[in-house]
């Protein structure tokens, strides 16, 4: 996985490319979601039309992702959620937990 | 053993979740060869990521010496894959819903049940002592 980041209107935008399935892609997000947060930076939206598939992993660095957010009075919105992505948060019912938006734009809106 | 081994249908890695993507990518060559479609393809791949994982990281306790090891073939439209790691074992009936309320935020403890949701069949050998060996397959 690779992960660029950008901002729009005052919020952090993560876009992961590849795979998110464990290992070095973990650490990764979460020493970004931290610099973000120490750098006031607390609304983030995690942008994921380039991620093809994760894993259990991958849906539990979304899970830190946001409740790391939430204990610091911030947010997590995911947009551009990719089929199978939205076929695995509906399995996993974390679809009721998860804030999603079919474009960065409407999710930036949406803060 | 510092690296992965490939011989034909098998990939054998050392308990580190940095040869993930070895396994991913050997899996993913030998199904593409099969045919499969980009959807049967992730589905499988996740389910081996999953299984791997936990084989390196609950099984073999991240000892790089002990090892995970992964076959695959095709029957007709069948894929076959067995995960064999040299842990503990355990019950997989011991494994918490993750899909109740209380569970929903926890950051692990999915990866079976995801497994069980996208492959067509699975089934676990685990002994106390002997380790665990997990036959899983998908029809194509």
């Amino acid at each position: 996985m690779k992960l660029t980041d950008s901002e729009k209107d005052g919020i952090a935008i993560l876009e992961p490319k590849g795979k998110i399935m464990g290992g070095p892609d973990a650490t990764l997000l979460h020493d970004k979601l931290h610099e973000l947060i120490e750098g006031g930076k607390k609304r983030v939206i995690i942008d994921l039309a380039k991620v093809e598939w994760m894993n259990s992993t991958g849906l539990g660095i979304l899970i830190s992702s946001l409740t790391t957010l939430r204990n610091n009075q911030g947010e997590l919105k995911l947009a551009n959620v990719t089929d199978k992505i939205q076929s695995l948060l509906t399995i996993t019912k974390l679809v009721t937990v998860f804030e999603a938006f079919d474009s960065v734009d409407d999710a930036v809106k949406s803060f | 053993m510092k690296k992965p081994i490939i011989t034909d249908n098998i990939i054998e890695i050392p308990s580190s979740e940095d040869f993930l993507p070895d396994v991913d990518n050997f899996i993913e060559g030998k199904l593409e060869s099969y045919g499969l479609n980009r959807s049967d393809i992730a589905d499988i791949a996740i389910s081996v990521t999953e299984l791997v994982t936990n084989g390196i990281v609950h099984a073999n306790k991240l000892i790089l010496e002990k090892t995970v090891k992964v076959e695959i073939s095709k029957k007709n439209s069948e894929i076959e894959i067995t995960i064999t790691d040299q842990g503990d074992g355990f019950d997989p009936d011991s494994i918490e819903n993750p899909i109740e309320n209380e569970n929903l935020l926890k950051e692990v403890g999915r990866g079976v049940f995801i497994v069980k949701s996208l492959m067509d069949k699975v089934v676990f050998d685990s002994q106390p002592g002997k380790g665990t060996t997990v036959t899983m397959t998908k029809h194509f």
